[in-house]
């Protein structure tokens, strides 16, 4: 089965031939070693008789470098043919992801094409797998034979399933090619449309989300709006540049820090320190633009708080000063009222010595 | 539904945590055996994650050749009335392999040379293959279940693919 590795980035799909005794398996592998460019292909590895025929497989690893960031690989495996190898050809073929069939276009090799194609079906079910599902296609080779059948024949005899079917010489590399892209297709084709949908839904920013988290966050807004995860807009967010090349047609430095706010939600609380040292002239303004942001955003969540915060932040630095000014008038009534006192008691001390003399 | 669901139950995804947790594993294992390198091979001859030093021999046949010679073991296994051999040893002059089966279906391979033992190796590989097949079985409830998958294939993938064939082995 095809093995997908996101970390490595890599997909690995097993790619078996499969047909009758001398039909021509190894040598389209051959073909294919022969062929194709070198930094594309392994080795090509056999484990053979003496008398040259494959007695458990041949292996060739091949490359087909980077497709959308995925390093794809196949491994291209033939059987051996003969009817007495069965069990090996079976263990060959458990977990392939696509099986060309090679079968021999000679007149007189057809029971054995249908014996073979018959072994494949029945292989393929004793690993609960329907030849329906898999991806398969035939190549009818030794095209240059006398006495081979047409291809209608072929296709009426072979070919029940109307899979894609390649006329080859694999001798002289004629359709080898052509086969064997015609079978990665379909195999490629089968994970995009399992794990291309993914990607697609807004599956795929949960992780990148993690890695805005280290670094640059600037992706995360943008998916954040088209994303339906709600847990990507937090962690996208703690990043204060994030925002900044989302507006960019805009006032520059101003409305960055606007957006992070409704886009962080969750993440307002602990940020709620940092926007006040960071810029001290911004505050006032975020305030009003995260307004009518947020509001279209917040709402499932606690954008709102969030959003509030940054009004809310200014209060604090208010307080003291109202302390100090009532303070202030405190202290002077006070004083007015000691000095209206001392005055009083001036005047009585007066009042009082005059009166004695 | 049920194929696809089949299919999902099979297919081996694995996402940046299981790698690293895989490779923490593997790590730890390697300092403790003193072996030279250590490679995970699903039965497919896929590699899964390699850690140590693998000179330059070619790692995509050597799984592939670790998952036939363990998959050819399994018929004399069940020929002898055994589900299978779990543990399969390949000695050499200098380096040795042993091979030791990891859940139901990868295969830690360890390369080892005289600096460590035998049995050193197999004590460690024994205990590393035990919590390796916790992770592994938790990849597969995991794949079985029909969650979505944590991350996708980009969009283009398909369309990239096609331009990839097409310059491999021509339009």
């Amino acid at each position: 089965m095809v093995q997908i590795n996101f970390a490595r980035k890599e997909v690995n799909c097993k790619i078996v031939f499969y047909g009758p005794g001398m039909s021509g398996k190894t040598t389209n592998l051959e073909k294919v070693y022969e062929n194709a460019p070198d930094d594309h292909k392994g080795e090509l590895t056999s484990i053979a008789t003496e008398g040259d025929r494959t007695l458990f497989f041949d292996f060739l690893p091949l490359d087909l470098g980077q497709v959308a960031g995925m390093n794809t690989k196949f491994q291209l495996y033939t059987v051996p043919g003969q009817v007495y190898y069965n069990s090996t050809r079976k263990l060959v073929l458990q977990g392939a992801d696509g099986v060309i069939f090679v079968a021999d276009s000679q007149r007189k090799k057809m029971d054995e094409n249908l014996e073979s194609l018959g072994n494949l079906e029945e292989n393929l079910r004793e690993y609960g797998v329907d030849i329906k599902d898999i991806p398969l296609v035939i190549q009818y080779n030794k095209r240059d034979m006398p006495d081979v059948l047409s291809v209608e024949e072929l296709e009426k005899t072979l070919n029940k399933w109307g899979v894609p079917t390649v006329e080859a010489v694999a001798v002289k590399g004629q359709g080898v090619f052509p086969t064997l892209k015609a079978l990665a297709q379909m195999v490629l084709d089968n994970l995009n449309k399992e794990y291309g949908v993914a990607a697609d839904k807004g599956k795929a920013p949960a992780k990148p989300a993690a890695a805005s988290a280290a670094g640059t966050a600037a992706p995360a807004p943008a998916r954040a709006g088209t994303g339906t995860a709600t847990a990507t807009p937090p962690r996208g967010a703690p990043s204060p540049t994030a925002p900044s090349p989302k507006p960019a047609a805009g006032p520059a430095p101003k409305p960055a820090p606007a957006p992070a706010r409704p886009s962080g939600a969750a993440p307002a609380a602990p940020r709620a320190p940092t926007p006040a040292p960071k810029p001290a002239a911004p505050p006032p303004k975020p305030s009003p633009r995260p307004a009518p942001a947020p509001a279209a955003r917040a709402p499932a969540a606690t954008a709102k708080p969030s959003g509030l915060r940054p009004a809310a932040a200014p209060p604090p630095p208010r307080k003291p000063q109202p302390q100090k000014k009532s303070g202030g008038m405190v202290v002077v009534i006070i004083i007015i009222v000691l000095a209206a006192a001392a005055t009083l008691a001036f005047a009585l001390l007066q009042g009082g010595s005059g009166g004695g003399t | 539904m049920r194929d696809e669901q089949k299919l999902r139950e099979q297919r081996l995804v694995f996402y940046r945590d299981d790698m690293e947790k895989i490779g923490r594993h593997l790590t730890e294992f390697l300092k403790l055996a003193g072996a030279k390198c250590a490679i995970l091979v699903d039965k497919e001859g896929h590699m899964v994650d390699k850690r140590g030093e693998s000179g330059d021999f070619d790692l995509d046949t050597i799984s592939a050749l670790v998952a036939g010679s363990f998959a050819a073991t399994k018929e004399m296994a069940r020929i002898l009335g055994e589900e299978q051999f779990t543990v399969l040893f390949h000695q050499g002059q200098k380096e040795s392999i042993q091979l030791t089966l990891v859940g139901d279906r990868t295969l830690l391979t360890v390369i080892f040379d005289e600096s460590t033992t035998l049995g050193v190796v197999r004590l460690y590989a024994d205990e590393v293959s035990k919590k390796l097949a916790v992770l592994f079985e938790k990849i597969k409830v995991r794949g079985a279940s029909g969650a979505p998958p944590e991350e996708g294939i980009s969009q283009e993938f398909g369309g990239a693919a096609k331009t990839r064939l097409d310059e491999l082995f021509g339009k």
